[in-house]
């Protein structure tokens, strides 16, 4: 299945724009993230801390719902959804 | 109460939302902590609008590298407070209006006191410990606090309203990381700035929609702005269940 993946500020650069995933069917967001990681050294480095846990600071939303770290791991994704993620910035 | 002068300097907008609302704005007090890449935009446009009050604060002084975003400092300014540099500027710009510097860096100690009576607070800070605690005590005095942030070509922003919308911290419950040089072009606190303004000058005359569940999105390279939605956290750590 396909999930569209929009990505902002840092990741964005580091993806190179919105991506379409393949993904099988019943995948979760943590799924999708590590995929995501996948498609250059630049976005994993924007996603997860060199331990591979999800950097904290970045916001994770499905279909324009916001989803807290805990519930990566069991939010199951379906076709057609869209995640969005987002590192903040922090300067002034 | 404005003189013929005054109804002169502010026609346009008089001729936009009307003399009452002009005199909002000439009644209000904002606060902008930071007088930096956000800051001086904020300071610059609330200053010619005809805020009433605006009470500057930064302990910073003017360095080189500060001068490709800044704007209301020069070069003849470096080594100066950047609050004095400012408040110069605003005073130049605008001889109708109160402008108070404060040359001090915003703590937990000194918050409080720092926005006391204060209508409005802009977050014009360029790090995360210091927003937190200018959240924590807008949520205390139930005064609102219109965020922006920038890095490189990004930059965001949103308006908090206590007890109604998310907090900084339901939107950002783990800061970004602190980097030893943030790169940034100039244009990304000026766009930024200036949203912050628009919404300072919109919250006082009660005009449009503001940014509040909203979180602006400004990514420069595109030249695209999306809002994302942004919701109160039942266990944020500075706003939820029991806490505000
Ligand atoms: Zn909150």
């Amino acid at each position: 299945m396909q999930v569209r993946v929009r990505a902002f500020a840092r990741l964005r650069e580091a993806i190179g724009g919105d991506l379409m995933l393949e993904v099988p069917p019943g995948a979760t967001m943590s799924m999708l993230l590590a995929a995501v990681g996948e498609t250059s050294e630049q976005a994993e480095e924007a996603l997860f801390e060199e331990s591979g846990e999800l950097r904290g600071y970045v916001i994770l939303m499905h279909n324009g719902k916001r989803v807290r770290r805990a519930e990566a791991m069991t939010l199951t994704l379906a076709d057609g959804d869209e995640v969005a993620l987002f590192p903040p910035v922090a300067g002034g | 109460m404005f003189t013929d002068r005054g109804l002169e300097r502010y026609q346009r907008q008089i001729a936009l939302f009307g003399v009452e609302a002009q005199e909002q704005l000439a009644r209000a007090r904002v606060v902008i902590v930071g007088a930096g890449g956000l800051g001086c935009p904020v300071a610059l446009y609330l200053a010619a609008a005809g805020i009433g009050e605006i009470r500057l604060v930064d302990g910073d002084i003017v360095d080189r590298t500060n001068l490709n975003r800044q704007v209301l400092h020069g070069d003849r300014d470096v080594g100066r407070a950047k609050v004095e540099s400012a408040a110069g500027k605003l005073r130049a710009q605008n001889p109708e209006i109160r402008v108070v510097a404060t040359c001090t860096t915003v703590d937990d100690e000194n918050a409080a006191l720092l926005v006391s009576g204060a209508d409005l607070i802009v977050d014009a800070a360029d790090n995360f410990a210091v927003r937190y605690t200018l959240n924590r005590v807008a949520l205390q005095a139930g005064v609102p606090l219109v965020h922006g942030a920038v890095r490189g070509f990004d930059g965001q922003a949103t308006t908090i309203i206590p007890g109604r919308t998310a907090c900084l911290e339901c939107i950002f419950p783990v800061a970004p990381p602190v980097e030893a040089v943030t790169p940034v072009v100039g244009t990304t606190p000026g766009i930024i700035g200036l949203i912050q303004a628009n919404e300072a000058i919109k919250y006082i005359t009660g005009t449009g929609d503001l940014l509040t569940g909203r979180l602006l999105v400004w990514d420069g390279h595109a030249a695209t702005m999306t809002t994302l939605p942004v919701e109160r956290q039942e266990d944020c750590s500075a706003c939820g269940i029991g806490r505000c």
